[in-house]
């Protein structure tokens, strides 16, 4: 038995070491992992790149779109080949639909010298309407500029770890999941924000290089294109969509990806012309054979060099007129 | 409050001064009104949907949100003008009964405190003043209350929402293990919002009373109400069921009481026809118990046990349920789903496939999450028992501290279940 006063005193010592030990992880832990912003590995771990790497007065070009915009736009070939993107971000986060590509788009008022966003994506993009759950615009802004006050930035990494059985988790899995270009998960950026695919031979998942894709496409998410177009154009910033390449051996089996891969382009550039943007079908320009793929959509880093080289080349063209 | 406090006042004095207007009409108007409110905000939605659905009318809902906690301060507030009127209520000042609705740590999920038990404490001096024991040893079941809800209840919340909310078939073992997975969701997150609630108000040297002892020990129904939610069961009884009539005018009557008593008890919970039957199969089932007893008959301890936990664990089913449908999915999957076996790794590589699993339930523990439960509930002493042994010695300090670290796995964060109602 101890007296209640001498209990008290140790517990709550106890309390505070603890308390101390947990706050120095978790301030570790958010320089040098992605903190939880909205359960999303890719948008989080994108978000601390912008706030650790980017100077937002530099950049003229945002990428934007799912992974067919994060590994099939290389953007350090963009910058190589192209004279009028000169500083590229690659602001794209796996398997977004078109809706959250809108939201995405709000962050980048932040950029005062933007002078276009590209959009790349396949008809696959638009099947769908996910939105994020919870999306703070004002705040997700202030973070990326690293303006958030100390006190909301230390209120934000204990809300962030108020489960550390999840960021040792996401600790663990950073390494193993998140570092290798061999898998699709790969999240180790580039300068610009891309994460090129290294996927070859055995690296080739069978169910996602052979699987086909739906062709209906969800109407909320072509509404949300048109509003992406409009408001780009209102902000007087060029918008791009880029139709990525696709497997052909995955169009010619099947009727249903033939017709969309006809239709798409008219749809897309007619949605998007009304707003003065332009529409680039690489696929078409491309025709690449299968050793550039990764999966039916996703190009390996020798597709995504080749693809980008080609989009440097129809902006420069198309921006010198 | 200052309405139910004023009516209360009024009941009190009412024969000492001269009103046109009988007690009883007093006590009427004050409960249809208190009833009214809560009809209104939790019930309107319900009653508005069977009209249109018997009338094939299309009556717009109101869709009102609901006030927190209001199912839990309407009953504590009719509870005291009906004993107003029975002249049981003593002198209170306006703070001490503002208090007593308001106190926050039960207001939200009870325990449904009573004026008598509460109002004394917060009007004793000696309770102004900082107790360090019950500062520790409401740390203490604090500590119990959290890790309750934080690491074992959310932990089943997983897998019963998958059962209930996702998967659109269960087979045998998938549907068991959800019903089973929220009859322990539910007594872990409700007992363990009641540790807290006991926890917290020790902090201000406020005794609340014991709301669970160890339900799923019961040998009976009538022993499980006894056991869970001891002061709803309280409130039930005392309110309901003994001004109904109680035991008193024959057995027939006394069925009908208890019928009546849960059927009402059930619709409290939420305004919806499977909360209705939860309350029906429970009234039943105390019915058919009363029955039994009356007989005489026995049956091995083991055995009603084993009836009494089963029953209950089917009748949550319908209480989890957002729907007949959802419930039904589930019971034909506990009843009459496919047994498949889940097919491990073990046999797989043998080449022999068992069947197919929902990955949450195939990639998880479930069963020995399940085991677990089922031992802490049977085996282990509940936290009243906990309370009654704590010492400030070194091993509940550690008890504490490991309770508390459970506040770092908030992340799975789910709301508590009884916030609903």
């Amino acid at each position: 038995m101890i007296s209640n006063k001498t209990y008290l005193k140790l517990l709550f010592s106890i309390f505070i070491i603890i308390g101390i030990s947990v706050m120095s992880y978790s301030v570790n832990f958010a320089k040098n992992y992605p903190l939880p912003i909205i359960d999303h590995i890719s948008f989080d771990a994108k978000m601390k790149f912008i706030r650790d790497h980017i100077d937002i007065n530099e950049i003229d070009t945002i990428v934007v779109g799912s992974s067919l915009a994060l590994n099939n736009v290389n953007g350090v070939i963009l910058e190589e080949n192209s004279k009028t993107c000169k500083h590229v971000l690659n602001i794209s986060v796996w398997s977004i639909s078109a809706l959250q590509v809108e939201k995405i788009l709000e962050l980048t008022t932040i950029f005062p010298n933007l002078e276009r966003i590209i959009y790349s994506g396949q008809f696959t993009s638009f099947n769908f309407a996910n939105v994020f759950k919870k999306f703070d615009t004002d705040f997700l802004k202030k973070y990326m500029q690293n303006k958030l006050s100390p006190l909301e930035y230390a209120a934000f990494i204990a809300n962030a770890c108020k489960d550390l059985s999840f960021c040792k988790k996401r600790e663990e899995e950073w390494k193993k999941e998140y570092m290798d270009n061999t898998k699709f998960s790969y999240l180790d950026f580039d300068h610009t924000g891309s994460a090129p695919l290294h996927i070859y031979g055995k690296d080739i998942i069978k169910s996602r290089w052979n699987r086909g894709d739906g062709p209906v496409q969800n109407p909320n998410a072509l509404k949300a294109l048109a509003r992406i177009a409009d408001n780009t154009q209102k902000r007087d910033i060029r918008f791009y969509f880029i139709q990525q390449p696709y497997r052909q051996a995955m169009i010619d089996k099947s009727p249903n990806i033939q017709k969309i891969m006809k239709s798409f382009p008219i749809d897309i550039a007619k949605i998007i012309g009304k707003y003065n943007g332009t529409f680039f079908n690489l696929h078409e320009k491309l025709h690449l054979d299968d050793t550039h793929f990764a999966d039916r959509s996703h190009l390996n880093d020798k597709g995504s060099s080749i693809g980008s080289q080609e989009i440097a080349k129809f902006i420069d063209a198309k921006e010198a007129k | 409050m200052l309405f139910n406090y004023t009516m209360g006042r009024e009941l009190v004095h009412h024969s000492t001064k001269k009103r046109n207007y009988s007690p009883k009409k007093l006590l009427a108007f004050g409960v249809i009104a208190n009833l009214a409110l809560l009809g209104y905000f939790k019930y309107a939605d319900f009653f508005i949907m069977n009209v249109n659905r018997t009338a094939g009318t299309d009556i717009p809902l109101l869709e009102l949100a609901l006030p927190l906690a209001i199912s839990f301060y309407t009953f504590q507030q009719i509870a005291y003008l009906v004993d107003s009127y029975r002249k049981e209520t003593q002198e209170y000042d306006f703070l001490n009964y503002a208090v007593f609705v308001t106190f926050f740590p039960q207001l939200i999920a009870g325990p449904i405190v009573h004026h008598k038990e509460m109002m004394p404490q917060f009007a004793k001096l000696k309770n102004k003043v900082m107790h360090y024991h019950n500062i520790a040893l409401g740390l203490f079941i604090f500590s119990i209350g959290l890790f309750k809800k934080v690491v074992i209840a959310d932990s089943f919340a997983v897998w019963a929402t998958q059962g209930f909310d996702i998967e659109k078939n269960l087979n045998m073992i998938e549907a068991w293990f959800t019903s089973l997975s929220y009859t322990f969701q539910l007594y872990f997150d409700f007992s363990g919002y009641t540790d807290m609630a006991i926890g917290i108000a020790l902090l201000f040297n406020i005794k609340l009373p014991i709301n669970f002892n160890s339900p799923y020990k019961a040998t009976s129904i009538q022993d499980f109400w006894r056991r869970w939610h001891i002061t709803l069961s309280r409130f039930l009884k005392d309110y309901i069921y003994i001004p109904l009539g109680g035991n008193r005018k024959g057995e027939i009557h006394t069925y009908t009481n208890l019928f009546a008593t849960f059927i009402l008890g059930g619709i409290w919970h939420g305004a919806g026809w499977t909360f209705v039957l939860w309350g029906a199969l429970h009234g039943l089932a105390l019915v058919i118990h009363r029955a039994w007893q009356k007989l005489g008959l026995r049956m091995p301890t083991l055995l009603a046990w084993f009836i009494t936990f089963n029953f209950i664990n089917i009748a949550w089913v319908f209480f989890r349920a957002t729907s007949f449908e959802s419930a039904m999915k589930v019971l034909k999957g506990m009843f009459q789903g496919d047994l498949i076996l889940p097919n491990l790794n073990l046999f797989s590589d043998l080449g022999i496939t068992l069947g197919k699993w929902s990955r949450v339930y195939y990639d998880s523990y479930i069963g020995l999450w399940l085991l677990g439960g089922l031992l802490v509930v049977l085996v282990l002493p509940n936290s009243m028992r906990w309370k009654e042994k704590f010492k400030t010695n070194y091993f509940y300090l550690l008890f504490t501290v490991l309770g508390f670290l459970a506040i770092f796995m908030l992340h799975r964060k789910s709301e508590f279940i009884y916030f609903n109602f």
